[in-house]
C-alpha cells in the first residue's frame, strides 16, 4: 500500500528545473560517444554553447585556476539573463551583474559590494539562498542522475526558506532529514592544466566540484593552458579528471585562469586582484570591465596590450611550488 | 571542563587584541583532533600557531578539499584558501565534496568560524543586517562553507569581535547553524545530525561556553572589567560560578604570530585588530592610549 512521503518544510525558493530524465536525453541526443576534436576559439565557444537565460557555474574565478578568459569573452558578448551558481566565487558575480549577463543567483558565497547590492534592491537580481557545500552537493546529486540529495546541513538556517530545499521524515530511520534538488546546469566553465583535442582533461591540484560540474552540465566548455596528445592522456589514465564526452568545446587559452593563480604554472597577479576587488567592494565595476574586458577583442589581446610579457614572465617566475602539479 | 594549554615563558608587554584573541584560540586547541577552517584570517591563524606550540598533531582541512597541509608560510597575499601555499604537502587534495562529506560522516572534531553577529543560542549570521523580507538590509557575501562546518562538525567555536552589536538576542538570518530556538532536539528536529553544535565563543575579551543551550560566560581578560564584558552585549548571558582570567600573550607566541604566521600584518595589523594593550609598572595591563597617559612602563616602545 502506497503512503503518501511527509513534507515537514519547504523553501520558497525558486529552483532550476529537476529533470533527470531529460538531463539523459540531452545526453542521447548531444553529447558526442565518438572522439571527435573539438578545438575553437573562446568566441566560437561562448556563441556556441552559452544561451541567454542559461544556468553556469564555475569556481574560485580570480583566485585558484578560474575559467577566468571565458567569464570576460561572455561578458563581451553580452549574454543575457545568466542564472549563475554562485558557490565559492569571489568577484565574477559583480562583473557579470554590471555587465547586464546574470538575473538570477543561488548563493554559496560571493564578494557583494553594491553593484550586486543596487541589482537586488531594483529588482533586476534575484537571490536564492543556499551554501558552498549545499551547491556542491546539488550538482553531486546531478552528476550522478539524480532527481534529489539528502544533507545533514542546511536544516534550520534562514537560508532555507528562501531555497529549494525540503525537510522530510526519512522514511527508512524515521528521522527529519533535508533534501536538496539536484542541479544540472546548462552550462559548465572550467579551465584545467592540459586537455587534448577531444576533451580529455586533467585538473592537478584541489577543486570545488568542477569534475562534478563536467559530468551533471548539459554544455560543458573547457579552457585549457597546454593541448596535450591523447596518447599521454592513454599513457596516465588514472590522472584524467574528465572525459571527452561530456566535453562540448575545448579551448586553448594559456594564462586563461589570469589574474588567477595556477598552481604549478603562474602566480596571481597581485595588484590585478586588488583593483578588482577594490572596484567591487567600491562600486567602480563599470571603469573596471571598460579597463580590462571591453578594451580588448578577445583574451589574446588582452595580454597583449595589457598585461604584457614581462609581466606573465615575473608571474611564471613566482610561481615555485610544483610538487603535485605535474603529471 | 575546557582544556587550556599553558603558555610558558615571558609575557609580552604590547600587543593588540586580535593577536591576544589568536593566542588564547591557539591555546584552546586539542591536539590530535580535526578542525575544520574558516579559509583565512584568526581561525586559520590560531590552529597554525597552536601547532607550532601546543598541538603539533592537530589536523586541519579547508573548504576546498585541502587535508592536512603543511603549508608555505606566510600565505598568498590575496586569498588564504585554494593557493598552491595553502595546500602544500597535504595528504591529500579533495574537493568541497569530499571534505563536506568527511564532515558529514562524523570525521571533523572541531569547526571554527567567525560571524558577523550571534545569538544566545549560538546561532550564526554572515549574510546581511537588516530584514530580509523587506529589503532593508546591507548584504555581505552569504554563508560559504560556515553553515555546513556549523552543521556537521562534532563541535563549533566562534571567533567574533566584543561588541553590543555582534552579540544580539536574535540575529536577523540564521546563516548557520546553532541550537536554534534553543529547545532541546531543536537540531536534531530540523535535520541535524545528533550530538553537534555549538561550544565556544571567542572574543578578544572574553569567553563563553554553553549551559543547557545558552551562552555562559566562563572567563575575561585581564585588561577588562565585567561591567565592560557584560555592557558590550545587547544579552546577558549566563554566568559560570568563577571566572577564568584569560591570560595575556607571550613573546613567544607574539614573535611567532608576527614573524612567520602574519609578517604582512593581513590579520594582526590591517583591518579591525582592537586596542592596543600595554602593561602597566604595576604589572596589570590596559589599553595603550590610558597606560602612556598615566606615563606608562618608560622602557617600552611609544608607537607600532
Amino acid at each position: 500500500m502506497a503512503r503518501e512521503l511527509e513534507v515537514l518544510a519547504e523553501g520558497q525558493g525558486e529552483y532550476h528545473r529537476v529533470d533527470p530524465d531529460g538531463f539523459r536525453e540531452w545526453v542521447r541526443d548531444h553529447k558526442q560517444r565518438a572522439m571527435v576534436p573539438k578545438l575553437m576559439s573562446a568566441k566560437e565557444a561562448v556563441e556556441r554553447f552559452v544561451q541567454d537565460g542559461d544556468y553556469i557555474v564555475y569556481e574560485c574565478n580570480y583566485i585558484q585556476r578560474g575559467p577566468a578568459a571565458l567569464i570576460r569573452e561572455i561578458i563581451r558578448q553580452g549574454k543575457k539573463d545568466l542564472w549563475v551558481g554562485a558557490k565559492f566565487t569571489w568577484v565574477d558575480v559583480a562583473l557579470l551583474v554590471e555587465a547586464g549577463c546574470a538575473s538570477k543567483l543561488d548563493v554559496g558565497f560571493f564578494l557583494f559590494g553594491p553593484v550586486v547590492d543596487r541589482a537586488v534592491k531594483e529588482g533586476r537580481v534575484k537571490i536564492y539562498e543556499y551554501s558552498n557545500v549545499v551547491m556542491t552537493n546539488r550538482i553531486k546529486a546531478g552528476a550522478m542522475g539524480l532527481p534529489f540529495i539528502p544533507v545533514r546541513s542546511f536544516g534550520g538556517t534562514d537560508g532555507f526558506k528562501y531555497s529549494g530545499a525540503k525537510l522530510i521524515k526519512d522514511p527508512y530511520t524515521g528521522q527529519p532529514i533535508t533534501i536538496v534538488p539536484a542541479l544540472n546546469p546548462d552550462v559548465a566553465l572550467i579551465h584545467v592544466h592540459q586537455a587534448d583535442i577531444y576533451g580529455n582533461a586533467r585538473v592537478f591540484g584541489t577543486g570545488i566540484s568542477d569534475v562534478e560540474s563536467a559530468l551533471a552540465s548539459r554544455k560543458v566548455i573547457i579552457s585549457t593552458e597546454e593541448i596535450v596528445d591523447t596518447e599521454e592522456i592513454r599513457n596516465n589514465p588514472g590522472i584524467t579528471a574528465i572525459p571527452y564526452y561530456c566535453v562540448d568545446a575545448v579551448v586553448h587559452l594559456p594564462f586563461g585562469a589570469y589574474p588567477g593563480e595556477m598552481a604549478g604554472r603562474y602566480a596571481s597577479d597581485v595588484e590585478h586582484v586588488v583593483e578588482v576587488v577594490g572596484a567591487t567592494m567600491r562600486g567602480f565595476v563599470r571603469q573596471y570591465l571598460d579597463k580590462w574586458v571591453y578594451s580588448a577583442q578577445d583574451h589574446f589581446e588582452m595580454l597583449d596590450k595589457l598585461v604584457g610579457w614581462r609581466k606573465l614572465q615575473e608571474m611564471v617566475q613566482r610561481a615555485t611550488i610544483k610538487e603535485g602539479y605535474l603529471p | 571542563m575546557i582544556q587550556i594549554h599553558t603558555a610558558k615563558g615571558e609575557k609580552a608587554s604590547y600587543f593588540n587584541e586580535r593577536e591576544h584573541q589568536i593566542c588564547l584560540m591557539a591555546r584552546l586547541i586539542e591536539d590530535g583532533k580535526t578542525y575544520w577552517v574558516a579559509g583565512g584570517g584568526s581561525p586559520m591563524a590560531s590552529i597554525l600557531l597552536a601547532k607550532k606550540l601546543y598541538a603539533p598533531n592537530a589536523v586541519y582541512v579547508t573548504e576546498d578539499g585541502v587535508l592536512a597541509p603543511e603549508p608555505v608560510l606566510p600565505f598568498d597575499p590575496i586569498m588564504t584558501m585554494v593557493s598552491s601555499r595553502a595546500g602544500y604537502r597535504a595528504l591529500q587534495w579533495g574537493t568541497m565534496n569530499s571534505i563536506g562529506f568527511h564532515a558529514q560522516m562524523g570525521y571533523m572534531d572541531y569547526g571554527i568560524l567567525n560571524t558577523l553577529q550571534v545569538d544566545p543560542y549560538g546561532n550564526i549570521n554572515s549574510t546581511l543586517l537588516g530584514d530580509y523580507e523587506s529589503g532593508e538590509f546591507r548584504r555581505f557575501g552569504g554563508p560559504g562553507g560556515a553553515d555546513s562546518i556549523a552543521s556537521l562538525c562534532w563541535r563549533t567555536i566562534l571567533m567574533t569581535d566584543h561588541q553590543k552589536r555582534k552579540f544580539v538576542p536574535r540575529v536577523d538570518f540564521i546563516s548557520s547553524p546553532g541550537f536554534l530556538d534553543g529547545s532541546e532536539g531543536a537540531r536534531e528536529r530540523a535535520g541535524l545530525p545528533r550530538g553537534t553544535g555549538p561550544y565556544l565563543v571567542l572574543t578578544p575579551w572574553a569567553l563563553f561556553d554553553y549551559e543547557d543551550r545558552y551562552l555562559r560566560l566562563i572567563g575575561i581578560s585581564p585588561f577588562v572589567t565585567l561591567e565592560q564584558v557584560l555592557a558590550e552585549m545587547s544579552f546577558r548571558p549566563k554566568m559560570a560560578d568563577q571566572l577564568l582570567t584569560l591570560e595575556t600573550p607571550t613573546e613567544e607566541e607574539l614573535t611567532l604570530l608576527r614573524t612567520e604566521i602574519d609578517p604582512r600584518g593581513q590579520v594582526t595589523i590591517t583591518g579591525d585588530i582592537g586596542r592596543w594593550i600595554m602593561r602597566r609598572e604595576d604589572g596589570s595591563f590596559g589599553p595603550a592610549d590610558e597606560v602612556e597617559a598615566r606615563g606608562g612602563d618608560p622602557n617600552l616602545p611609544r608607537s607600532w
